[in-house]
């Protein structure tokens, strides 16, 4: 009984230190990062070993005030105008294809599926030369749609998981419906949307946090300083400038953090809860 | 019939072979004419009406007004053209080669020598009429060259100098020994031996660190080709055959250019063995302005970094935030590059100087191929070149005028340097792509060589010798990695 309750406290101190030194390793470039972003001198190089030797808030108030070369808020609202639209636009593509590859017998349907299976293997980037010279004679460089229709295009491509969610609905529902008089679409709008709230809640959020934080696309088709994102302005700072940067870094994270804790609750609820009565 | 019709084809071929040959005359004037005619295809002389003139400028002009000024008179001259230059709002960094063929590049721009230089291989930029500007004379040829560009024979230049970007030596006046007006002013011109030769900086370095307070004279990360180079240079070393455009021929190893590693090697036993890496080049800032080091050498970009840090260790000290920045402003001297000792050593007393050279770079405007302006484009090179638009640009961005009329009505540091680039003593960094092969072996010998100033036992470097075996060993890698990796 000794012995027992001696393995079970190793255990559990095994267990624990080992989550908080992983922990602490996560933790440490995010807090060196903050602290990184409250340097008084705001660059890197009159660091003191490995954190800054004085702090203060001036980097903040900066990185809003000064927009003369480094227009922060500006490059904030290019980024949250293409993510809230391309999450949008993303959502209701994929919420949509997933839906008529779930729900509906045509014909290639397999063929498609294999298609874009095999597709979404290759790296985006693989593209961007041809998505570069397409943009061009579009006339979509330098224009935060030509970003957008990019993200909102190629998103359907990535379907399976809420084919899988919305594969997990009863067929017996739609069939209720049916013989109720609804038609496809009513289907759809009355059943099985309120039913996917917690799927459309993390596509959102996964069509959000994409654009949000990619750098590659706006870098290949935002060639003016005014329409940058965060992301690619954030590189273009200069090397004296690493507080900047680091205020910049943080701060983009805030729209993350409160969007993650606003609509976590919708992920968690109860999915077909109330669905089928008896 | 058919041997006839075989010895007709047979002599029109030989006829068309025989054409190709000429006297070597015939073809020099062609090419002249062909140059000529090449540049008045481009530049018709009539300037285009009602255009918008996109300029990428750098971002501490756009940053100090500087660019805002030069626009606005620009268009303010050119108004009844109608002729508009705008900021073309990228980065300074931009590159024309993938910008410009989809018509997103800007017409005018200013970036490095060796950035516009890499647009010439694609045809990217057009060649200027530099021979016909007014002020072609004020510009030595040593920044034209660095613009310069062969095309069949023919030399065309690519784009115009502005300014020169090279080391200078960084130094704190308040840390000047009291009496080194008599004791450390050998030739009475008021100004410190230290930074006027390496003997006395080296002297002074000791005398420092000797005094046991954890404090050094010159300090400088050994490793930074882009610093130590200029010592390899002082003494015959070079990077590339035929003024650094022929990456066939490597010599680092070159002339006595081991004398000029030795003096590193000498340098680095009064500092510390953070000169190994690029400690220093991290450091320096906060440590010059603590009071740790006497002086450094780096690029007077940064120049505004060291008045911060100078600023708030006075802060510290209790000054107010104006008082502060003044007397850091006061404090904090840039200064040329000190005399080299033409032997070599550093310990000798009254030794012979000879200039030190530094690696450098010519920032310049250019015209992109792609602009549908070139005309009003050159006029808007022109105007920014001019003699008022440099002085301008020297007043409020502290850059160095490549026109010697501009440097010497500045003065001071700036005539120095403009004198070391005339003379030759500003080595320009080479244009050619060769030179990614350069930096890392280079590195890795001037790092081993710092280091060999703190090995007890096992020194690598006992002898001049041994230092030159290195130097060669060093351009054989730059060669081996041209030729396997570049090609």
């Amino acid at each position: 009984m000794k012995k027992n309750k001696f393995l079970h406290a190793a255990d559990s101190v095994i267990t624990h230190s080992t989550l908080i030194v992983v922990s602490l390793i996560f933790l440490f470039p995010c807090l060196w990062l903050i602290l990184a972003s409250f340097s008084k001198s705001g660059s890197i190089y009159t660091y003191e070993g490995f954190f800054p030797s004085e702090y203060s808030l001036d980097t903040f108030k900066t990185l809003f005030t000064d927009t003369a070369m480094y227009n922060y808020p500006q490059w904030f609202m290019n980024t949250l105008q293409i993510a809230v639209f391309s999450s949008l636009i993303g959502t209701f593509l994929v919420i949509l294809t997933a839906y008529t590859m779930s729900r509906f017998q045509f014909k290639s349907r397999k063929k498609i599926m294999k298609g874009t299976l095999i597709l979404g293997m290759f790296p985006s980037f693989m593209g961007m030369i041809a998505v570069y010279i397409i943009m061009t004679q579009f006339g979509l460089i330098n224009n935060l749609w030509g970003v957008i229709l990019i993200y909102s295009s190629s998103a359907p491509m990535g379907y399976l998981t809420q084919k899988g969610f919305f594969d997990t609905v009863p067929y017996s529902i739609d069939e209720a419906a049916k013989i109720d008089g609804a038609t496809n679409f009513q289907i759809f709008q009355k059943i099985h949307l309120p039913l996917s709230q917690p799927m459309i809640v993390y596509t959102a959020l996964t069509s959000f946090t994409f654009p949000w934080s990619d750098f590659i696309l706006p870098k290949l088709l935002l060639k003016e300083k005014n329409l940058y994102t965060v992301a690619v302005g954030l590189m273009s700072l200069g090397e004296t400038e690493f507080s900047r940067f680091a205020a910049g870094a943080v701060f983009i994270a805030v729209p993350i953090v409160i969007l993650y804790f606003i609509l976590i609750r919708y992920m968690i609820s109860g999915m077909t809860a109330g669905a089928v009565k008896g | 019939m058919k041997r006839f019709l075989c010895l007709v084809l047979v002599a029109l071929l030989s006829f068309g072979q025989l054409t190709g040959c000429t006297s070597t005359d015939t073809l020099d004037e062609k090419d002249t004419s062909a140059e000529e005619s090449a540049l008045k295809s481009i530049y018709n002389g009539e300037l285009e009406r009602s255009v918008t003139l996109r300029v990428l400028e750098n971002d501490t002009a756009i940053q100090q007004g500087y660019f805002n000024q030069l626009i606005d008179a620009f268009n303010e001259k050119y108004k009844e053209y109608g002729i508009v230059a705008v900021d073309a709002n990228m980065d300074e960094r931009s590159n024309l080669a993938d910008d410009g063929p989809y018509g997103y590049g800007p017409d005018v721009l200013y970036q490095a020598n060796d950035s516009i230089m890499k647009y010439v291989k694609g045809k990217h930029i057009y060649p200027i009429p530099a021979e016909s500007l007014e002020y072609f004379s004020q510009i030595p040829d040593n920044a034209w060259d660095a613009y310069k560009s062969e095309v069949d024979g023919k030399s065309y230049y690519m784009g115009v100098p502005v300014n020169v970007q090279t080391s200078m030596l960084f130094y704190r006046k308040d840390m000047l020994p009291n009496d080194w007006e008599t004791n450390w002013d050998d030739n009475k011109n008021k100004v410190p031996d230290m930074v006027e030769n390496w003997n006395a900086l080296y002297k002074y370095s000791k005398s420092i660190v000797e005094s046991g307070t954890g404090k050094y004279g010159y300090m400088r990360s050994l490793f930074d080709v882009y610093f130590s180079s200029g010592f390899l240079f002082s003494y015959g070393g070079y990077i590339f055959g035929d003024h650094n455009t022929n990456p066939k021929e490597v010599g680092l190893s070159a002339g006595n250019a081991e004398v000029g590693a030795n003096v590193l090697l000498k340098l680095a036993s009064v500092m510390n063995e953070e000169c190994i890496d690029d400690s220093i080049t991290v450091n320096g800032y906060s440590k010059i302005a603590d009071g740790t080091y006497f002086a450094t050498m780096t690029t007077p970009d940064v120049y505004t970094l060291f008045i911060k840090e100078l600023a708030l260790e006075y802060e510290k000290q209790g000054k107010s935030k104006e008082e502060a920045k003044a007397l850091a402003e006061e404090n904090l001297v840039v200064a040329g590059l000190p005399m080299l000792p033409a032997s070599g050593d550093l310990t000798e007393e009254n030794p012979e100087l000879i200039p030190q050279k530094a690696m450098g770079g010519i920032n310049g405007y250019a015209i992109s191929a792609y602009t549908k302006a070139p005309n009003a484009s050159l006029a808007f090179v022109e105007f920014a070149t001019s003699y008022e638009m440099i002085m301008k640009r020297q007043e409020l961005l502290g850059s160095i005028p490549a026109r010697s009329d501009a440097a010497k009505a500045v003065g001071g540091v700036s005539e120095i340097v403009f004198n070391n680039l005339n003379e030759g003593n500003i080595v320009v960094m080479p244009s050619v792509t060769e030179m990614v092969q350069v930096w890392s072996p280079t590195e890795t010998f001037f790092a081993d060589l710092a280091k060999d100033a703190f090995r007890t036992s096992d020194k690598k470097y006992t002898s001049t010798e041994k230092i030159k075996s290195g130097l060669k060993v060093v351009d054989q890698q730059i060669l081996d990695a041209i030729h396997t990796l570049s090609n």
